[in-house]
Protein backbone atom coordinates (compact mmCIF):
# COMPACT_ATOMS: atom_id res chain seq x y z
CA UNK A 1 0.00 0.00 0.00
CA UNK A 2 1.18 3.38 -0.79
CA UNK A 3 1.81 5.78 2.40
CA UNK A 4 -1.36 7.98 3.33
CA UNK A 5 -0.74 11.78 1.26
CA UNK A 6 1.44 14.03 3.26
CA UNK A 7 -0.88 16.58 5.68
CA UNK A 8 2.00 18.99 4.42
CA UNK A 9 2.03 19.63 0.50
CA UNK A 10 4.53 18.32 -0.94
CA UNK A 11 5.99 20.69 -3.90
CA UNK A 12 7.46 17.32 -6.06
CA UNK A 13 4.11 15.50 -5.38
CA UNK A 14 1.89 17.95 -6.71
CA UNK A 15 4.07 18.79 -9.36
CA UNK A 16 3.13 14.50 -10.18
CA UNK A 17 0.19 15.42 -10.10
CA UNK A 18 -0.65 17.87 -12.24
CA UNK A 19 1.24 16.56 -15.06
CA UNK A 20 -0.91 13.53 -14.38
CA UNK A 21 -4.07 15.82 -13.97
CA UNK A 22 -3.17 17.28 -17.18
CA UNK A 23 -2.28 13.72 -19.06
CA UNK A 24 -5.82 12.39 -17.57
CA UNK A 25 -7.71 15.73 -18.41
CA UNK A 26 -6.92 15.36 -21.86
CA UNK A 27 -7.82 12.18 -22.28
CA UNK A 28 -10.28 10.81 -20.36
CA UNK A 29 -12.51 14.14 -18.78
CA UNK A 30 -14.82 12.80 -20.47
CA UNK A 31 -15.22 9.66 -18.38
CA UNK A 32 -15.17 11.55 -15.47
CA UNK A 33 -17.49 14.20 -16.47
CA UNK A 34 -20.56 11.52 -17.12
CA UNK A 35 -20.09 10.01 -13.97
CA UNK A 36 -21.59 13.54 -12.30
CA UNK A 37 -24.98 12.40 -11.36
CA UNK A 38 -27.62 14.24 -13.77
CA UNK A 39 -29.55 14.89 -10.72
CA UNK A 40 -27.11 16.65 -9.20
CA UNK A 41 -27.73 19.83 -11.78
CA UNK A 42 -25.58 22.41 -9.10
CA UNK A 43 -22.53 20.11 -9.11
CA UNK A 44 -22.93 20.11 -13.46
CA UNK A 45 -23.26 23.88 -13.39
CA UNK A 46 -20.23 24.45 -11.49
CA UNK A 47 -18.26 21.82 -13.30
CA UNK A 48 -19.33 23.23 -16.71
CA UNK A 49 -17.86 26.88 -15.49
CA UNK A 50 -13.98 25.46 -15.45
CA UNK A 51 -13.28 25.90 -18.80
CA UNK A 52 -15.02 25.34 -22.45
CA UNK A 53 -14.27 21.81 -23.14
CA UNK A 54 -16.11 21.02 -19.55
CA UNK A 55 -18.41 23.47 -20.54
CA UNK A 56 -19.08 21.53 -24.24
CA UNK A 57 -18.95 18.18 -22.04
CA UNK A 58 -21.54 18.70 -20.11
CA UNK A 59 -23.85 20.28 -22.57
CA UNK A 60 -22.56 17.66 -25.19
CA UNK A 61 -24.77 15.18 -27.02
CA UNK A 62 -22.69 11.82 -25.53
CA UNK A 63 -23.26 13.53 -21.91
CA UNK A 64 -26.85 13.17 -23.39
CA UNK A 65 -27.16 10.61 -24.67
CA UNK A 66 -25.91 8.56 -21.50
CA UNK A 67 -29.18 10.24 -19.70
CA UNK A 68 -31.18 9.43 -22.29
CA UNK A 69 -34.36 10.71 -20.03
CA UNK A 70 -34.13 14.30 -17.88
CA UNK A 71 -33.36 14.02 -14.25
CA UNK A 72 -35.84 14.99 -11.69
CA UNK A 73 -35.23 18.16 -9.86
CA UNK A 74 -38.36 18.29 -7.93
CA UNK A 75 -42.59 18.09 -7.90
CA UNK A 76 -45.09 20.78 -8.14
CA UNK A 77 -46.64 20.64 -4.70
CA UNK A 78 -50.60 21.62 -4.73
CA UNK A 79 -51.46 23.05 -1.38
CA UNK A 80 -54.74 24.38 -0.08
CA UNK A 81 -54.43 28.16 -1.62
CA UNK A 82 -51.36 27.81 -4.02
CA UNK A 83 -48.88 26.02 -5.26
CA UNK A 84 -45.11 25.28 -4.45
CA UNK A 85 -41.73 23.83 -6.57
CA UNK A 86 -40.33 21.78 -3.89
CA UNK A 87 -36.66 20.27 -5.16
CA UNK A 88 -35.67 16.75 -4.87
CA UNK A 89 -32.49 17.75 -6.40
CA UNK A 90 -29.89 20.73 -5.99
CA UNK A 91 -31.93 22.82 -8.48
CA UNK A 92 -33.45 25.82 -7.04
CA UNK A 93 -36.35 27.86 -8.83
CA UNK A 94 -35.98 31.46 -9.06
CA UNK A 95 -39.58 31.29 -7.75
CA UNK A 96 -40.65 28.41 -5.92
CA UNK A 97 -43.58 29.96 -4.42
CA UNK A 98 -47.13 30.45 -6.94
CA UNK A 99 -49.86 31.33 -4.64
CA UNK A 100 -53.03 31.09 -6.07
CA UNK A 101 -52.64 28.82 -8.98
CA UNK A 102 -53.03 25.37 -9.13
CA UNK A 103 -51.03 22.85 -11.35
CA UNK A 104 -52.64 21.01 -14.12
CA UNK A 105 -49.32 19.15 -15.45
CA UNK A 106 -45.96 19.33 -16.24
CA UNK A 107 -44.23 17.44 -19.33
CA UNK A 108 -41.08 18.66 -21.35
CA UNK A 109 -39.57 21.29 -19.16
CA UNK A 110 -43.37 23.59 -18.57
CA UNK A 111 -45.77 23.54 -16.33
CA UNK A 112 -49.72 24.24 -16.74
CA UNK A 113 -51.05 26.57 -14.00
CA UNK A 114 -54.96 27.15 -13.64
CA UNK A 115 -55.85 30.39 -11.45
CA UNK A 116 -57.59 29.18 -8.15
CA UNK A 117 -60.22 31.12 -8.38
CA UNK A 118 -61.80 29.02 -11.77
CA UNK A 119 -63.54 26.62 -8.52
CA UNK A 120 -65.81 29.39 -8.14
CA UNK A 121 -66.09 31.24 -11.27
CA UNK A 122 -65.65 29.73 -14.90
CA UNK A 123 -65.71 33.53 -15.80
CA UNK A 124 -62.27 34.58 -14.45
CA UNK A 125 -60.60 31.37 -15.27
CA UNK A 126 -56.32 32.10 -16.29
CA UNK A 127 -54.13 29.48 -17.36
CA UNK A 128 -50.36 29.69 -17.66
CA UNK A 129 -47.74 27.90 -18.39
CA UNK A 130 -44.35 28.12 -16.34
CA UNK A 131 -40.97 27.16 -16.92
CA UNK A 132 -39.41 26.94 -13.35
CA UNK A 133 -35.95 27.21 -15.06
CA UNK A 134 -35.62 30.07 -16.61
CA UNK A 135 -39.15 31.79 -14.67
CA UNK A 136 -40.90 32.45 -18.19
CA UNK A 137 -44.63 32.67 -17.72
CA UNK A 138 -46.89 32.22 -20.19
CA UNK A 139 -50.91 33.39 -20.49
CA UNK A 140 -53.24 31.85 -22.55
CA UNK A 141 -56.32 33.03 -23.50
CA UNK A 142 -59.27 31.34 -21.77
CA UNK A 143 -60.65 28.11 -23.29
CA UNK A 144 -64.70 27.91 -23.05
CA UNK A 145 -64.71 24.81 -20.67
CA UNK A 146 -67.10 23.81 -18.12
CA UNK A 147 -66.39 24.16 -14.66
CA UNK A 148 -64.47 21.30 -12.49
CA UNK A 149 -65.19 18.86 -15.46
CA UNK A 150 -62.24 19.18 -17.77
CA UNK A 151 -58.50 18.23 -17.44
CA UNK A 152 -55.43 19.32 -19.56
CA UNK A 153 -52.27 18.12 -20.77
CA UNK A 154 -49.17 20.07 -21.98
CA UNK A 155 -46.19 18.73 -24.32
CA UNK A 156 -43.51 19.89 -26.88
CA UNK A 157 -44.81 19.87 -30.47
CA UNK A 158 -41.40 20.67 -31.90
CA UNK A 159 -40.87 17.42 -34.72
CA UNK A 160 -38.43 14.94 -33.98
CA UNK A 161 -37.48 16.64 -30.61
CA UNK A 162 -36.02 14.37 -27.74
CA UNK A 163 -37.22 16.49 -25.14
CA UNK A 164 -34.39 17.32 -23.39
CA UNK A 165 -33.95 20.81 -23.74
CA UNK A 166 -36.89 21.80 -25.67
CA UNK A 167 -38.24 24.30 -22.70
CA UNK A 168 -38.46 27.59 -25.78
CA UNK A 169 -40.77 25.52 -28.68
CA UNK A 170 -43.94 25.11 -29.29
CA UNK A 171 -46.25 23.00 -27.05
CA UNK A 172 -50.05 21.72 -27.48
CA UNK A 173 -52.49 21.77 -24.41
CA UNK A 174 -55.18 19.31 -24.42
CA UNK A 175 -58.06 20.03 -22.45
CA UNK A 176 -60.47 17.34 -22.16
CA UNK A 177 -63.93 17.99 -20.94
CA UNK A 178 -66.81 15.90 -19.87
CA UNK A 179 -70.43 17.34 -19.84
CA UNK A 180 -73.73 15.13 -19.56
CA UNK A 181 -74.27 16.97 -16.44
CA UNK A 182 -75.19 14.74 -13.39
CA UNK A 183 -78.91 14.48 -13.66
CA UNK A 184 -78.22 10.57 -14.68
CA UNK A 185 -80.41 11.42 -17.33
CA UNK A 186 -79.15 10.75 -21.11
CA UNK A 187 -75.88 10.04 -22.38
CA UNK A 188 -72.55 11.91 -20.94
CA UNK A 189 -70.34 13.07 -23.88
CA UNK A 190 -66.38 14.12 -23.85
CA UNK A 191 -64.71 16.43 -26.30
CA UNK A 192 -61.16 17.79 -27.02
CA UNK A 193 -60.43 21.17 -27.12
CA UNK A 194 -57.04 22.01 -28.38
CA UNK A 195 -54.22 24.97 -27.86
CA UNK A 196 -51.36 25.28 -29.84
CA UNK A 197 -48.81 28.11 -29.29
CA UNK A 198 -48.14 28.51 -32.96
CA UNK A 199 -51.68 29.71 -33.28
CA UNK A 200 -51.68 31.27 -30.20
CA UNK A 201 -55.83 29.82 -29.74
CA UNK A 202 -58.10 27.38 -28.64
CA UNK A 203 -60.01 24.96 -31.46
CA UNK A 204 -62.77 22.22 -30.50
CA UNK A 205 -61.85 19.01 -32.16
CA UNK A 206 -65.19 17.42 -33.75
CA UNK A 207 -64.13 14.84 -31.86
CA UNK A 208 -66.46 13.03 -29.13
CA UNK A 209 -66.78 10.04 -27.11
CA UNK A 210 -70.25 8.94 -25.36
CA UNK A 211 -69.77 7.35 -21.86
CA UNK A 212 -71.89 6.74 -19.01
CA UNK A 213 -73.95 9.08 -17.30
CA UNK A 214 -74.12 10.65 -14.28
CA UNK A 215 -71.57 11.49 -12.51
CA UNK A 216 -69.75 8.42 -13.60
CA UNK A 217 -68.76 10.69 -16.23
CA UNK A 218 -66.15 13.55 -14.63
CA UNK A 219 -63.05 13.55 -15.77
CA UNK A 220 -60.78 13.09 -13.50
CA UNK A 221 -58.24 16.14 -12.68
CA UNK A 222 -55.23 14.40 -11.97
CA UNK A 223 -51.83 14.56 -13.61
CA UNK A 224 -51.93 12.04 -16.90
CA UNK A 225 -50.17 10.05 -18.85
CA UNK A 226 -48.14 10.67 -22.53
CA UNK A 227 -47.46 6.94 -23.45
CA UNK A 228 -46.19 7.21 -27.36
CA UNK A 229 -48.25 10.08 -29.56
CA UNK A 230 -51.62 9.85 -26.96
CA UNK A 231 -52.67 11.60 -24.38
CA UNK A 232 -54.20 9.37 -21.06
CA UNK A 233 -56.92 11.03 -19.05
CA UNK A 234 -59.30 8.83 -16.46
CA UNK A 235 -62.56 9.47 -14.94
CA UNK A 236 -63.72 9.69 -11.59
CA UNK A 237 -65.81 7.02 -11.20
CA UNK A 238 -65.65 4.73 -14.20
CA UNK A 239 -64.17 1.97 -15.27
CA UNK A 240 -62.98 3.63 -18.72
CA UNK A 241 -59.68 5.60 -19.72
CA UNK A 242 -60.00 8.85 -22.06
CA UNK A 243 -57.57 8.35 -24.82
CA UNK A 244 -56.58 11.71 -26.96
CA UNK A 245 -54.61 10.24 -30.08
CA UNK A 246 -52.47 13.02 -31.21
CA UNK A 247 -51.74 11.60 -34.55
CA UNK A 248 -55.63 10.94 -35.73
CA UNK A 249 -56.48 13.95 -33.43
CA UNK A 250 -59.33 11.69 -32.09
CA UNK A 251 -60.96 10.98 -28.52
CA UNK A 252 -61.91 7.34 -28.07
CA UNK A 253 -61.98 5.19 -24.72
CA UNK A 254 -60.35 1.96 -23.30
CA UNK A 255 -61.75 -0.27 -20.41
CA UNK A 256 -60.00 -0.82 -17.22
CA UNK A 257 -59.79 -4.22 -15.80
CA UNK A 258 -63.04 -5.03 -14.38
CA UNK A 259 -62.73 -4.04 -10.38
CA UNK A 260 -60.70 -1.00 -10.82
CA UNK A 261 -62.57 2.63 -11.10
CA UNK A 262 -60.72 5.63 -12.36
CA UNK A 263 -60.19 7.45 -8.56
CA UNK A 264 -58.15 4.18 -7.50
CA UNK A 265 -55.85 4.15 -10.17
CA UNK A 266 -53.16 6.77 -11.68
CA UNK A 267 -52.06 6.79 -15.72
CA UNK A 268 -48.58 5.86 -16.31
CA UNK A 269 -46.25 4.93 -19.03
CA UNK A 270 -44.97 1.10 -18.24
CA UNK A 271 -40.85 0.58 -18.62
CA UNK A 272 -41.48 -0.75 -22.08
CA UNK A 273 -43.39 2.40 -23.16
CA UNK A 274 -46.70 1.35 -22.91
CA UNK A 275 -49.84 2.58 -20.96
CA UNK A 276 -49.73 1.54 -17.44
CA UNK A 277 -51.52 1.98 -14.01
CA UNK A 278 -50.25 2.07 -10.33
CA UNK A 279 -52.80 1.52 -7.47
CA UNK A 280 -52.57 0.24 -3.91
CA UNK A 281 -54.36 -2.62 -3.02
CA UNK A 282 -54.11 -4.38 0.60
CA UNK A 283 -51.06 -2.42 1.34
CA UNK A 284 -49.20 -3.86 -1.77
CA UNK A 285 -48.41 -1.32 -4.85
CA UNK A 286 -50.01 -2.99 -8.40
CA UNK A 287 -48.43 -2.56 -11.35
CA UNK A 288 -50.69 -2.65 -14.38
CA UNK A 289 -49.66 -2.60 -18.27
CA UNK A 290 -51.60 -2.97 -21.32
CA UNK A 291 -50.10 -6.35 -23.32
CA UNK A 292 -51.50 -7.60 -26.58
CA UNK A 293 -53.15 -11.04 -25.56
CA UNK A 294 -54.45 -13.46 -27.83
CA UNK A 295 -56.36 -12.87 -31.36
CA UNK A 296 -55.32 -9.35 -31.39
CA UNK A 297 -57.03 -8.41 -27.97
CA UNK A 298 -55.29 -5.58 -26.60
CA UNK A 299 -55.78 -6.72 -22.34
CA UNK A 300 -54.02 -5.78 -19.15
CA UNK A 301 -51.39 -7.59 -16.99
CA UNK A 302 -50.59 -7.04 -13.37
CA UNK A 303 -46.52 -6.56 -14.14
CA UNK A 304 -45.27 -5.96 -10.77
CA UNK A 305 -46.43 -6.32 -6.97
CA UNK A 306 -44.52 -4.80 -3.98
CA UNK A 307 -45.75 -5.20 -0.71
CA UNK A 308 -45.41 -1.90 1.28
CA UNK A 309 -45.52 -2.82 4.71
CA UNK A 310 -42.16 -3.74 4.62
CA UNK A 311 -40.92 -0.57 3.12
CA UNK A 312 -43.96 1.89 4.82
CA UNK A 313 -45.33 2.68 7.84
CA UNK A 314 -48.32 1.11 6.86
CA UNK A 315 -51.76 1.11 9.18
CA UNK A 316 -53.03 -1.54 10.87
CA UNK A 317 -56.73 -2.48 9.85
CA UNK A 318 -57.65 -5.08 11.52
CA UNK A 319 -56.45 -3.12 14.69
CA UNK A 320 -57.81 0.38 13.64
CA UNK A 321 -60.98 -1.10 12.64
CA UNK A 322 -62.29 -2.29 16.33
CA UNK A 323 -61.34 1.61 17.15
CA UNK A 324 -63.72 4.60 16.30
CA UNK A 325 -63.95 6.54 13.64
CA UNK A 326 -61.68 8.98 14.44
CA UNK A 327 -58.78 6.85 14.72
CA UNK A 328 -59.30 4.51 11.96
CA UNK A 329 -56.29 5.04 9.17
CA UNK A 330 -56.36 5.50 5.57
CA UNK A 331 -54.14 3.63 2.96
CA UNK A 332 -51.58 4.83 1.50
CA UNK A 333 -52.62 5.63 -2.07
CA UNK A 334 -50.61 6.46 -4.95
CA UNK A 335 -50.54 10.76 -6.32
CA UNK A 336 -47.95 10.73 -8.57
CA UNK A 337 -45.69 8.90 -10.97
CA UNK A 338 -42.57 9.68 -12.57
CA UNK A 339 -42.80 8.65 -16.08
CA UNK A 340 -39.19 7.13 -17.14
CA UNK A 341 -37.62 7.46 -14.23
CA UNK A 342 -40.03 4.74 -12.15
CA UNK A 343 -40.59 7.17 -9.24
CA UNK A 344 -44.13 6.67 -7.46
CA UNK A 345 -44.77 9.04 -5.05
CA UNK A 346 -47.36 7.40 -2.38
CA UNK A 347 -49.80 9.60 0.15
CA UNK A 348 -50.02 7.84 3.55
CA UNK A 349 -50.91 8.82 6.99
CA UNK A 350 -47.57 9.57 8.00
CA UNK A 351 -46.64 11.64 4.69
CA UNK A 352 -45.77 12.08 1.21
CA UNK A 353 -43.26 8.73 0.73
CA UNK A 354 -41.24 8.44 -3.09
CA UNK A 355 -40.65 4.77 -4.24
CA UNK A 356 -37.81 4.17 -6.98
CA UNK A 357 -38.83 1.22 -8.54
CA UNK A 358 -35.75 0.00 -9.96
CA UNK A 359 -33.85 -0.28 -6.77
CA UNK A 360 -36.87 -0.59 -4.28
CA UNK A 361 -35.34 2.61 -2.67
CA UNK A 362 -38.08 4.28 -0.51
CA UNK A 363 -37.70 8.03 0.56
CA UNK A 364 -39.64 10.34 2.88
CA UNK A 365 -40.45 13.27 1.64
CA UNK A 366 -41.76 15.37 4.13
CA UNK A 367 -45.27 15.95 5.98
CA UNK A 368 -47.08 17.52 3.38
CA UNK A 369 -50.95 18.34 4.90
CA UNK A 370 -52.73 18.16 2.02
CA UNK A 371 -53.22 15.70 -0.90
CA UNK A 372 -55.07 17.67 -3.31
CA UNK A 373 -51.72 16.90 -5.70
CA UNK A 374 -48.20 16.40 -6.01
CA UNK A 375 -46.92 16.40 -10.07
CA UNK A 376 -43.06 15.40 -10.49
CA UNK A 377 -40.68 17.84 -12.67
CA UNK A 378 -38.43 16.08 -15.06
CA UNK A 379 -36.01 18.69 -16.91
CA UNK A 380 -32.23 20.03 -17.95
CA UNK A 381 -31.41 23.09 -16.21
CA UNK A 382 -28.82 24.43 -18.65
CA UNK A 383 -29.84 25.90 -21.10
CA UNK A 384 -26.96 28.52 -21.11
CA UNK A 385 -24.38 25.79 -21.62
CA UNK A 386 -25.96 25.05 -24.39
CA UNK A 387 -25.42 28.14 -25.84
CA UNK A 388 -22.12 28.36 -25.80
CA UNK A 389 -21.37 27.08 -29.29
CA UNK A 390 -23.88 29.31 -31.16
CA UNK B 1 6.72 -18.52 -21.30
CA UNK B 2 9.40 -16.39 -19.28
CA UNK B 3 8.99 -17.11 -15.75
CA UNK B 4 9.99 -14.99 -12.60
CA UNK B 5 10.00 -18.06 -10.31
CA UNK B 6 8.42 -16.92 -7.71
CA UNK B 7 4.82 -17.56 -8.07
CA UNK B 8 2.96 -19.49 -5.31
CA UNK B 9 2.24 -23.55 -6.26
CA UNK B 10 -1.25 -23.37 -6.48
CA UNK B 11 -1.02 -20.41 -9.22
CA UNK B 12 1.63 -22.32 -11.22
CA UNK B 13 -1.16 -24.75 -12.02
CA UNK B 14 -3.36 -22.10 -13.57
CA UNK B 15 -1.66 -20.67 -17.15
CA UNK B 16 0.45 -17.65 -16.36
CA UNK B 17 1.33 -14.46 -18.32
CA UNK B 18 4.50 -12.41 -17.63
CA UNK B 19 3.36 -8.82 -17.28
CA UNK B 20 6.49 -6.38 -18.00
CA UNK B 21 5.81 -2.63 -16.71
CA UNK B 22 7.51 0.39 -18.53
CA UNK B 23 10.54 0.54 -16.06
CA UNK B 24 11.15 -3.34 -17.00
CA UNK B 25 9.71 -5.00 -14.18
CA UNK B 26 8.01 -8.34 -14.53
CA UNK B 27 5.14 -9.15 -12.75
CA UNK B 28 3.70 -12.96 -13.11
CA UNK B 29 0.12 -13.62 -13.13
CA UNK B 30 -2.72 -16.28 -13.69
CA UNK B 31 -4.52 -15.34 -17.14
CA UNK B 32 -7.63 -15.43 -15.11
CA UNK B 33 -6.42 -12.19 -13.45
CA UNK B 34 -4.75 -11.06 -16.49
CA UNK B 35 -7.56 -11.37 -18.84
CA UNK B 36 -9.78 -9.07 -16.46
CA UNK B 37 -7.83 -6.28 -19.18
CA UNK B 38 -9.72 -6.50 -22.36
CA UNK B 39 -6.34 -5.60 -24.18
CA UNK B 40 -4.60 -8.47 -22.56
CA UNK B 41 -7.08 -11.00 -22.92
CA UNK B 42 -6.76 -9.69 -26.99
CA UNK B 43 -3.16 -10.58 -26.92
CA UNK B 44 -3.57 -13.94 -25.34
CA UNK B 45 -6.12 -14.22 -27.73
CA UNK B 46 -3.87 -13.39 -30.89
CA UNK B 47 -1.24 -16.00 -29.31
CA UNK B 48 1.50 -12.85 -29.05
CA UNK B 49 1.87 -13.54 -24.85
CA UNK B 50 4.72 -15.87 -25.27
CA UNK B 51 7.89 -13.88 -23.62
CA UNK B 52 5.50 -11.58 -21.94
CA UNK B 53 3.73 -9.05 -22.12
CA UNK B 54 5.09 -5.29 -22.36
CA UNK B 55 3.37 -2.44 -20.90
CA UNK B 56 5.17 0.63 -21.98
CA UNK B 57 2.43 2.92 -20.94
CA UNK B 58 2.21 1.79 -17.07
CA UNK B 59 4.97 1.85 -14.54
CA UNK B 60 5.89 -1.05 -11.94
CA UNK B 61 4.36 1.05 -9.15
CA UNK B 62 1.24 1.43 -10.79
CA UNK B 63 1.05 -2.25 -11.95
CA UNK B 64 1.78 -3.45 -9.13
CA UNK B 65 -1.58 -1.70 -7.88
CA UNK B 66 -3.59 -2.48 -11.28
CA UNK B 67 -2.28 -6.79 -10.47
CA UNK B 68 -4.05 -6.39 -7.02
CA UNK B 69 -7.03 -5.00 -7.85
CA UNK B 70 -7.25 -7.55 -10.71
CA UNK B 71 -6.46 -10.22 -8.45
CA UNK B 72 -8.96 -9.16 -6.08
CA UNK B 73 -11.90 -8.81 -8.64
CA UNK B 74 -10.65 -12.43 -10.93
CA UNK B 75 -11.35 -14.04 -7.73
CA UNK B 76 -14.68 -12.56 -7.18
CA UNK B 77 -15.74 -13.04 -10.75
CA UNK B 78 -14.80 -17.01 -10.41
CA UNK B 79 -16.95 -16.68 -6.95
CA UNK B 80 -20.26 -15.34 -9.19
CA UNK B 81 -19.64 -18.19 -11.61
CA UNK B 82 -19.97 -20.21 -9.67
CA UNK B 83 -22.89 -19.07 -7.60
CA UNK B 84 -25.14 -18.85 -10.39
CA UNK B 85 -24.41 -22.36 -11.98
CA UNK B 86 -25.94 -24.56 -9.53
CA UNK B 87 -26.31 -22.51 -5.79
CA UNK B 88 -29.14 -20.44 -4.93
CA UNK B 89 -30.53 -21.41 -1.43
CA UNK B 90 -30.20 -18.76 1.21
CA UNK B 91 -26.93 -20.15 2.82
CA UNK B 92 -25.22 -19.23 -1.16
CA UNK B 93 -27.04 -15.66 -0.96
CA UNK B 94 -25.59 -15.11 2.35
CA UNK B 95 -21.49 -15.76 1.46
CA UNK B 96 -22.04 -13.87 -1.65
CA UNK B 97 -23.33 -10.82 0.17
CA UNK B 98 -20.58 -11.07 2.76
CA UNK B 99 -18.26 -11.40 0.07
CA UNK B 100 -19.35 -8.21 -1.79
CA UNK B 101 -19.38 -6.60 1.07
CA UNK B 102 -15.83 -7.22 1.61
CA UNK B 103 -15.08 -6.52 -2.45
CA UNK B 104 -16.76 -3.27 -1.42
CA UNK B 105 -14.32 -2.72 1.30
CA UNK B 106 -11.77 -3.24 -0.56
CA UNK B 107 -12.46 -1.00 -3.10
CA UNK B 108 -12.92 1.78 -0.63
CA UNK B 109 -9.24 0.82 0.86
CA UNK B 110 -8.08 0.59 -2.69
CA UNK B 111 -8.91 4.10 -3.29
CA UNK B 112 -6.73 5.83 -0.46
CA UNK B 113 -4.36 6.78 -2.73
CA UNK B 114 -2.83 10.31 -3.76
CA UNK B 115 -4.04 11.77 -6.82
CA UNK B 116 -0.84 11.73 -8.79
CA UNK B 117 -1.39 7.71 -8.35
CA UNK B 118 -5.25 7.68 -8.62
CA UNK B 119 -5.00 9.53 -12.46
CA UNK B 120 -2.24 7.38 -13.58
CA UNK B 121 -4.65 4.33 -12.49
CA UNK B 122 -6.97 6.03 -14.21
CA UNK B 123 -5.04 5.67 -17.63
CA UNK B 124 -3.41 2.27 -16.71
CA UNK B 125 -7.17 1.39 -16.40
CA UNK B 126 -7.76 2.93 -19.58
CA UNK B 127 -5.21 1.89 -21.94
CA UNK B 128 -5.71 -1.37 -20.42
CA UNK B 129 -9.32 -1.41 -20.71
CA UNK B 130 -10.12 -3.18 -17.46
CA UNK B 131 -13.86 -1.87 -16.80
CA UNK B 132 -14.69 -2.21 -13.31
CA UNK B 133 -11.19 -0.68 -12.33
CA UNK B 134 -12.09 2.65 -14.86
CA UNK B 135 -15.47 2.98 -13.33
CA UNK B 136 -14.15 2.66 -10.08
CA UNK B 137 -11.73 5.52 -10.42
CA UNK B 138 -13.31 8.14 -12.39
CA UNK B 139 -16.20 7.86 -10.21
CA UNK B 140 -14.21 8.83 -7.50
CA UNK B 141 -12.69 12.05 -9.17
CA UNK B 142 -16.33 12.74 -10.20
CA UNK B 143 -17.28 12.49 -6.81
CA UNK B 144 -14.70 14.82 -5.80
CA UNK B 145 -16.27 17.94 -7.78
CA UNK B 146 -19.35 17.43 -5.63
CA UNK B 147 -19.67 20.78 -3.75
CA UNK B 148 -16.13 22.47 -5.25
CA UNK B 149 -16.65 25.93 -6.80
CA UNK B 150 -15.50 26.02 -10.33
CA UNK B 151 -12.32 27.72 -9.17
CA UNK B 152 -11.27 24.71 -6.73
CA UNK B 153 -12.02 22.45 -9.52
CA UNK B 154 -9.48 24.34 -12.06
CA UNK B 155 -6.65 24.41 -9.02
CA UNK B 156 -7.69 20.42 -8.41
CA UNK B 157 -7.16 19.57 -11.67
CA UNK B 158 -4.38 22.14 -13.64
CA UNK B 159 -7.08 23.44 -15.88
CA UNK B 160 -6.81 26.75 -17.29
CA UNK B 161 -10.01 28.77 -17.96
CA UNK B 162 -10.67 29.96 -21.58
CA UNK B 163 -14.55 30.55 -21.08
CA UNK B 164 -14.83 35.12 -21.53
CA UNK B 165 -15.82 37.10 -18.92
CA UNK B 166 -18.54 37.21 -21.46
CA UNK B 167 -19.64 33.54 -20.90
CA UNK B 168 -19.19 32.73 -17.79
CA UNK B 169 -21.57 35.84 -16.47
CA UNK B 170 -24.28 34.41 -19.07
CA UNK B 171 -24.16 30.79 -17.59
CA UNK B 172 -23.45 32.51 -13.98
CA UNK B 173 -26.48 34.52 -14.61
CA UNK B 174 -28.86 31.64 -16.04
CA UNK B 175 -27.76 29.28 -13.21
CA UNK B 176 -27.11 31.42 -10.04
CA UNK B 177 -29.23 28.96 -7.68
CA UNK B 178 -26.37 26.87 -8.27
CA UNK B 179 -23.72 29.22 -6.48
CA UNK B 180 -26.00 29.86 -3.55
Amino acid sequence: MDPPPPARRDPAMDLLAAAAATALMDELVEEVLIRVPPDDPATLVRAALVCKRWCRLIAGASFRELHPRPPMLGFLYQRRDGTDFVPTSSFRPPHAVCDGWRVLDARHGRVLLLNAAELYNTMEMALIVWDPVTDNQQSLPIPQLPPFAWNAALLCTTAGCDHLDCRGGPFLVIGVTTTGGTDNLGEGRACAHIYSSEQGAWSERNTVVQHHNGCDGIVRRVHGALVGNAIYSNYEMSTKILEYDLGRQELSTINLPSAFHGWQILLMEADDGVLGFATVQDSKLCLWAREAGVHRNVGWAQRRVIKLDKLLPVPDYNRSASLDAYTIASAPFVVAVADGIDVIFLWTDDGLFSIYLKSSRVEKIGEFISDLGVVPYMSFCTPALGRLDR
Amino acid sequence: MASAGSGDEKAAAAAMITLISSDNEKFEVTEATATLSQTIRHMIEDGCTDGGVPLPNVTSKILARVIEYCKKHATAAAGEEGSSSSFSDAAFLEVDRAFLEELEEFDDAFLEVDRATLFDLILAANYLDIKGLLNLTCQKVADSVKGKTPEQIREMYNIVNDLTPEEEAEIRRETQWAFE
